[in-house]
């Protein structure tokens, strides 16, 4: 019974996100009435270090059941827009809205978003598997298929610091997957691996995706969000150039079957 | 409750595993094997000419002779070592950026700062373990072992060493690196040094007062025997201060109402506590108490209002301090001193004018044999008659020189070896887990 009861929740989650993909790539929403329903809303959201203007009055939406790229070249205000929606930051001004729900501490938004920053030493003189079985009990939930899919069964026995960058940011993946929030924002999650564990990597973010999770993930190599992201915020000097799904670039810059770089030049000019 | 224990369990892990709370423990074990073994050589040879003399042997007492000496170790390595084996606990954390992931677990900011006081906590405590062979080996001598002293010393030196972590921790909330953290806290930490310093040279009134209630001062209550509920309160208080003000600095969240009105209580609190003048005369000998038909004629005594026509630096008014005032006071809290100045100080210099019950005396003399007929004199009391009591019969003890090699094995040999031995088993027991 319980069985059938857990399957029928998996399939009405598959379901719904399906239906909310192809939401996603009729275009969003665009207009005013919404094909997709609003998860995330940044609004009018500026952020200033001293004299320096990082974030200039962003607004944007992000759908449900997305993976959400924000790109940008390097200083573009990814990760501090990254921060700003989870909570490890303080925006100067401008609101995260979560289903209509303004969110302001840091509980609030600790309990719904999963967030790994960029810069995440996580405790090099620890085990992989002391600190994989710290996190299993600290958050009573275990997945060995998450281990073995991230292939961090063959690293247990090595500290974190004697791990290469690639297997430092699986374990990364790890507790980001591991902690069963909703949405799942990732700062460049994407350093330093090779194209066969990238793939390995993007068919763990689809299936989890197809199980219900969003993402929000900011990325630099255009090349790599283009194999997973369904959605996009466009920053350039802490600015919002475009959003939308790519078909909504393509209308919106007038390049048909233009790639997302293609995309992202015609934006900058 | 379960994550607070999973979240203490790994802080501990990462104290007492790392290679720098291994050097702090065996310098540890150095530092009191030196003092201890200086302490017992030093005390032997006094003690040469004080057995089969009672009188002298009254004079020797294991506490001020031997175990303060001896905590001596634990007050140089808690001053200026402690704060290296703390600070990391949160700038890592913060180096790392692994506060985002145990926040997200979720622990909340108050759950990780506990964990990272109990470990700190529990790492002191462990410190004075090093205390125990040292206390073994001094009975294995035939030395006597006051307990209720040693008992107090401990909890003088647990005290002071809360009030280092507490400051260790609120150094590391406002930085980011360790050097720069270290130097605040070692700065906070030995600033009573400096303050007593001062005092000693006579350098400013203010530094007079400030050196009333400094650290050293107060521990300097539990090493002389006299447990002291200011000295109790102003240990935790400050304490609990320094960590109300780590938790508002050390993480993403100030919740700033519920700050200060913490903030607003734990001062009061604090302030009551250290107006709340009792203190108790721990020592086996008694010295600083008076007999007790003087004692009871004390109490009955009205609050007393003294005049010193004295500097503080006079030796005169140092010995009055602490062979009257000091010992009056344990037993009376209603007595003003008022340190006279300008003109009059010098035109009635060395003179002591007492004022009770409305009358008034003067005397030169500072001491008690002279002061308490006259006082009670002054106001009619009697005295009961003196009750035979048991003097302190003093623990003078000559050790043989050969045997202070034990003391060297123990503290500069087997103490070392068995840390280092439990880093390499604990290493080995580690890779063999992982490896199944």
């Amino acid at each position: 019974m319980k069985m059938i009861l857990l399957s029928s929740v998996g399939f009405y989650i598959g379901e719904r996100v399906i239906v909310e993909k192809k939401a996603i790539q009729q275009g969003g929403f665009s207009n005013s009435n919404d094909k997709v329903k609003r998860m995330l809303t940044l609004s009018h959201i500026t952020k200033r270090y001293q004299n320096t203007v990082v974030l200039n009055d962003i607004s944007f939406d992000i759908p449900k059941g997305a993976v959400a790229g924000i790109i940008g070249p390097n200083g573009a205000g990814k990760s501090t827009i990254l921060k700003i929606i989870t909570g490890f930051e303080q925006s100067d001004s401008g609101d995260v809205i979560f289903e209509e729900k303004k969110l302001s501490l840091l509980d609030e938004k600790v309990a719904l978003f999963s967030y790994m920053p960029e810069h995440l030493e996580l405790y090099p003189d620890e085990y992989v598997a002391d600190m994989i079985a710290f996190m299993q009990n600290a958050t009573q939930y275990r997945d060995d298929a998450l281990i073995e899919a991230l292939g961090l069964n063959t690293v247990m026995s090595k500290r974190i610091r004697q791990l290469s960058k690639g297997y430092r940011q699986r374990l990364k993946l790890f507790f980001a997957l591991s902690n069963r929030k909703e949405i799942v924002v990732l700062d460049e999650p994407f350093d330093g691996f090779d194209p066969i564990q990238l793939e390995n990597i993007l068919a763990l973010i689809r299936k989890e995706n197809a199980n219900g999770r969003s993402f929000i993930l900011s990325i630099h190599q255009l090349s790599d969000a283009e194999k997973i992201c369904d959605y996009y915020i466009l920053l350039n000097e802490g600015r919002l150039v475009a959003q939308g799904t790519i078909e909504v670039l393509q209308k919106k810059f007038g390049r048909k079957d233009g790639s997302l770089e293609q995309l992202f030049m015609a934006a900058l000019r | 409750m379960r994550k607070l224990r999973i979240l203490f369990i790994k802080e501990l892990r990462s104290l007492f595993f790392s290679k720098t709370a291994l050097l702090f423990l065996t310098i540890l074990s150095f530092l009191t094997g030196y003092s201890f073994y200086s302490a017992v050589a030093l005390y032997s040879n006094a003690s040469v000419s004080a057995v089969g003399n009672p009188l002298y042997a009254a004079g020797f007492e294991p506490v001020s002779g031997l175990f303060v000496p001896l905590f001596g170790g634990l007050f140089i390595l808690f001053s200026l070592f402690l704060p290296f084996v703390v600070i990391p606990l949160i700038i890592s954390e913060k180096e790392q950026n692994t506060l985002t992931l145990l926040l997200q677990i979720p622990f909340s900011v108050a759950e990780i700062l506990l964990a990272k006081v109990a470990a700190a906590l529990l790492f002191l405590l462990s410190s004075f373990l090093m205390i125990v062979p040292a206390t073994l080996i001094w009975w294995f001598y035939g030395g006597h072992i006051p307990f209720g002293e040693l008992a107090l010393l401990h909890t003088g030196y647990f005290l002071y060493g809360f009030f280092v972590v507490s400051v260790s921790l609120f150094s590391a909330s406002l930085f980011k690196n360790s050097a720069t953290a270290s130097l605040l806290a070692i700065f906070l930490i030995t600033s009573s040094w400096v303050i007593d310093f001062g005092k000693d040279m006579n350098i400013s009134p203010l530094l007079l007062t400030l050196s009333e209630w400094t650290t050293t001062r107060m521990l300097h209550l539990f090493e002389i025997g006299i447990f002291s509920f200011p000295a109790l309160f102003y240990f935790t208080g400050l304490s609990l201060l320094f960590l109300l003000l780590t938790r508002s600095f050390f993480a993403f969240k100030i919740e700033s109402r519920r700050m200060i009105s913490l903030w607003f209580q734990l001062v009061i609190v604090f302030a009551a506590t250290l107006l709340m003048d009792k203190s108790v005369d721990v020592t086996e000998s008694h010295k600083h108490s008076f007999p007790s038909h003087i004692t009871a004629a004390l109490q009955k005594l009205p609050p007393v209002e003294v005049n010193v026509y004295l500097r503080r630096t006079d030796s005169r008014f140092k010995d009055y301090e602490v062979t009257v005032l000091n010992r009056v006071r344990l037993v009376k809290n209603n007595v003003t001193v008022t340190m006279m100045s300008g003109a009059a100080l010098d035109e009635k210099y060395g003179l002591f004018v007492y004022k009770t019950a409305g009358k008034e005396v003067e005397t030169y003399s500072n001491s008690e044999e002279e002061i308490f007929p006259l006082l009670f004199g002054l106001t009619g009391i009697s005295l009961d008659s003196e009750k035979e009591e048991k003097p302190f019969p003093g623990y003078p003890l000559v050790v043989d020189k050969s045997k202070l090699s034990v003391i060297s094995v123990v503290y500069y040999l087997l103490i070392p070896l068995l840390f280092f031995a439990i880093f390499i088993i604990r290493r080995i027991h580690t890779k063999r887990r992982l490896s199944l």
